[in-house]
């Protein structure tokens, strides 16, 4: 029996690899073409093979294709910037619909809910009129306001709330804790799990968000990661400099790669105690 | 107080200095359609318009590619921020004219002491539909294109084909294609024909068949009707049916406009059917070892323009408009139009672009532009309707199907014409269906 489940194993382990080898493809490909010499005669150009004269030439024109150091701080800047506007948010209301009692709690929540199943693009053109209106067009704030509110981090700070044992709470008010105090002390340390689940969702999607900085930025010096790099990369009649595309890619994504590297043991538990995939 | 008083009289001489160079501030929304540094050469040639132009400040704006450029002006639009100027894709005009966005510019023509037929007497005929319409003008060509034949001339003379003498009928066409497939066994090693299949590409490549096969595509005067389920349409796609199933000299599926012109490069197509707007980009990577042919006919030579021109949304100030047409003016001289065209591939709208010598010796140099420059007298105007990205996207969505192998040409245009009826359904009845009661 203990060969046979060996053999389970082991079987497990080749299919599990056979998968993230398919999921890991684009990213090996990326970092393969950004290093290899600009070819067009040959057939090389879809290989996963490492060239043999590796080259920086491509990140030295991608560099010099946009201005990278703005790009990376307004990036920064709207991903920080809507990060901690949400964590108030969220926390806040996903409180208030896990704990407070009152009259229509649960409808209200649905409808809140209800947001998730509107597709953003429709949302275009009201946004914009009203970020018009409040004075912020052309501006990062403009970038960020529209995210403030999260329906889904809402939902998943009531979930995180709601596994959270009353005695806590009861323990701290016999204590003489108000509400804010309880929120701020015990909720939130014991919830910081699916805070870093709920962060790892945001940050990725505004990082990598495209449509919305495009609608509402016209000055190049707001412009953000995904901008400029379509705005040197991207074709719609013409073939491509898969090497520059690639080396550009490679600088917008390899920020996310590096943080999710260098904490992936946190990540991974907070995903898994928050049950977010 | 004598600090106090020069303070606010340096404060008054820098406030009128100020203001004597108060230059008008527009903002130009500029897509990128084609590759290479456009981006760039766009900003470089904003520059220099604006040391040229101290009295106008000039913001020039990516806004992506023509589909995301049209979604920005029209959000921006609806917002009440409108730009002075938009490079918008020359088929998309219509709609702005029909929601009445746009200003035309017969009055600017005028104060310019020309007439609208004077002004568009500039540009090459075929650009004109999509330009002047419903009485007036609404845009300025600023650099257009059509598709054309790209061959692989090594594969012609390997292939025992005349290099000098490419394909110029569907027959023709087809033999070549056959000729030039390179086969290992059951497993094809070379196409002889691939052609993008993304979204707005396939649909101009369509067209430029359909127009080939002797038809419309659309009702040039009234933007309620497209030609789909028709045999000029069903001969087209009928054909690429063919070469992809029958004779098997296409790859099947969807490829995109990147990975054809990648394949072309890479030998591994030996003809395809690309934008003008890439010449520049081919010559810089095929060397002479590519030569360029108009798109073959069945019935006829017939083309559509592509490409993009300027427009100006309404909603402007007084001194605005002023800019922007000064832009659009110098934008279209022959001279930037002539510059714009050598640096991209895109031939130059303006006709006296190529009366200057740098284009008389550009063309000398690069017979292959003049290819592309011929091939205009069989051009005609692009499809533009009500709603036409959605109507283009009505039957594209079937034409991938049939290249997909899931479809049949007839069943495909025939879900495609019903699906485009409906879009225009709207429009339709606000016009053509609107009876005397």
């Amino acid at each position: 029996m203990p060969a046979a489940a060996q053999d389970g194993r082991w079987l497990a382990v080749a299919m599990l690899a056979a998968v993230a080898l398919v999921w890991s493809t684009p990213l090996l490909w990326m970092t393969v073409a950004a290093f290899r010499p600009q070819n067009f005669g040959g057939l090389d150009m879809a290989s996963l093979l490492p060239d043999f004269a590796p080259t920086l030439a491509n990140f030295a024109e991608a560099l010099d294709s946009a201005d990278f150091a703005r790009l990376y701080l307004n990036t920064l800047a709207v991903c920080a910037g809507i990060l901690s506007v949400q964590l108030a948010t969220v926390t806040l209301a996903g409180y208030a619909f896990a704990r407070l009692q009152f009259r229509g709690r649960d409808l209200v929540f649905y409808l809140f809910l209800l947001q998730l199943m509107i597709v953003p693009p429709v949302l275009i053109v009201p946004n914009l009129v009203t970020i018009v209106g409040l004075g912020l067009y052309d501006t990062l704030l403009a970038v960020m306001a529209p995210y403030f509110a999260s329906a889904f981090g809402v939902f998943l700070m009531r979930q995180t709330f709601r596994t959270i044992p009353r005695d806590f709470e009861e323990a701290a008010m016999v204590e003489g804790a108000n509400w804010a105090q309880i929120v701020w002390r015990v909720l939130v340390p014991l919830a910081r799990p699916g805070m870093v689940a709920f962060a790892i969702v945001s940050v990725t999607a505004h990082w990598n968000e495209f449509l919305w900085p495009l609608m509402v930025i016209s000055n190049p010096d707001n412009h953000t990661l995904t901008i400029g790099l379509a705005s040197f990369t991207r074709g719609a009649e013409s073939a491509s400099q898969w090497g520059v595309i690639a080396a550009g890619t490679f600088l917008v994504a390899a920020p996310l790669l590096a943080a999710f590297t260098l904490f992936q043991r946190q990540f991974v538990n907070s995903f898994l105690f928050s049950g977010v995939k | 107080m004598q600090t106090w008083k020069s303070l606010v009289a340096a404060g008054a001489v820098s406030l009128s200095a100020s203001l004597a160079h108060a230059a008008t501030e527009i903002e130009l929304f500029f897509p990128v359609p084609v590759e290479g540094k456009l981006a760039a050469e766009m900003k470089n040639l904003i520059e220099r318009f604006n040391t040229e132009h101290a009295d106008i400040d000039v913001t020039p704006v990516y806004t992506g590619s023509y589909d995301e450029t049209n979604i920005k002006t029209r959000a921006a639009i609806k917002a009440g921020r409108p730009p002075a100027a938009v490079i918008m894709s020359a088929n998309f005009i219509l709609e702005y004219q029909i929601n009445g966005e746009i200003e035309p510019l017969d009055g600017l023509i005028e104060a310019n002491g020309l007439t609208a037929d004077a002004y568009m007497d500039r540009f090459w005929p075929a650009l004109h539909g999509n330009a002047r319409f419903a009485d007036k003008v609404w845009a300025a060509p600023f650099h257009n294109s059509t598709p054309l034949l790209y061959f692989n001339k090594e594969h012609f003379v390997e292939a025992g084909l005349d290099p000098e003498n490419p394909p110029a009928t569907w027959q023709e066409f087809v033999d070549a294609a056959k000729a030039l497939t390179v086969r290992d066994g059951d497993r094809i090693t070379r196409y002889g024909f691939m052609l993008p299949g993304n979204y707005d590409y396939l649909g101009w490549i369509m067209t430029a068949l359909t127009m080939s096969n002797g038809g419309q595509y659309y009702n040039a005067e009234y933007g309620g009707e497209v030609y789909y389920d028709t045999p000029s349409m069903l001969g087209a796609l009928s054909l690429v049916r063919d070469m992809i199933f029958t004779h098997k000299v296409t790859p099947e599926g969807v490829t995109d406009g990147k990975a054809v012109s990648t394949a072309f490069f890479a030998g591994d197509a030996s003809m395809v059917m690309l934008s003008t707007g890439s010449l520049s980009f081919i010559r810089e990577n095929m060397g002479d070892r590519y030569g360029v042919a108009f798109v073959p006919r069945n019935v006829r030579n017939a083309v559509a323009i592509g490409g993009a021109s300027l427009m100006m949304p309404k909603g402007l100030s007084d001194d605005q408009k002023a800019a922007s047409w000064t832009l659009i003016n110098w934008l279209t001289s022959p001279e930037i139009s002539g510059h714009w065209s050598r640096f991209t591939g895109y031939f130059a709208p303006n006709r006296a672009a190529y009366d200057l010598s740098e284009m008389k010796g550009f063309l000398e140099a690069n017979p292959d532009a003049q290819v592309a420059l011929d091939q205009l007298a069989y051009a005609r105007s692009w499809f533009a309707t009500f709603n036409t990205v959605a109507v283009r996207k009505a039957l594209e969505d079937e034409v991938q199907a049939v290249m997909s192998g899931d479809r049949e040409p007839a069943e495909a245009l025939a879900a495609a014409q019903a699906k485009a009826d409906e879009i225009m359904r709207p429009y339709v009845e606000q016009t053509a269906l609107k009876l005397p009661q």
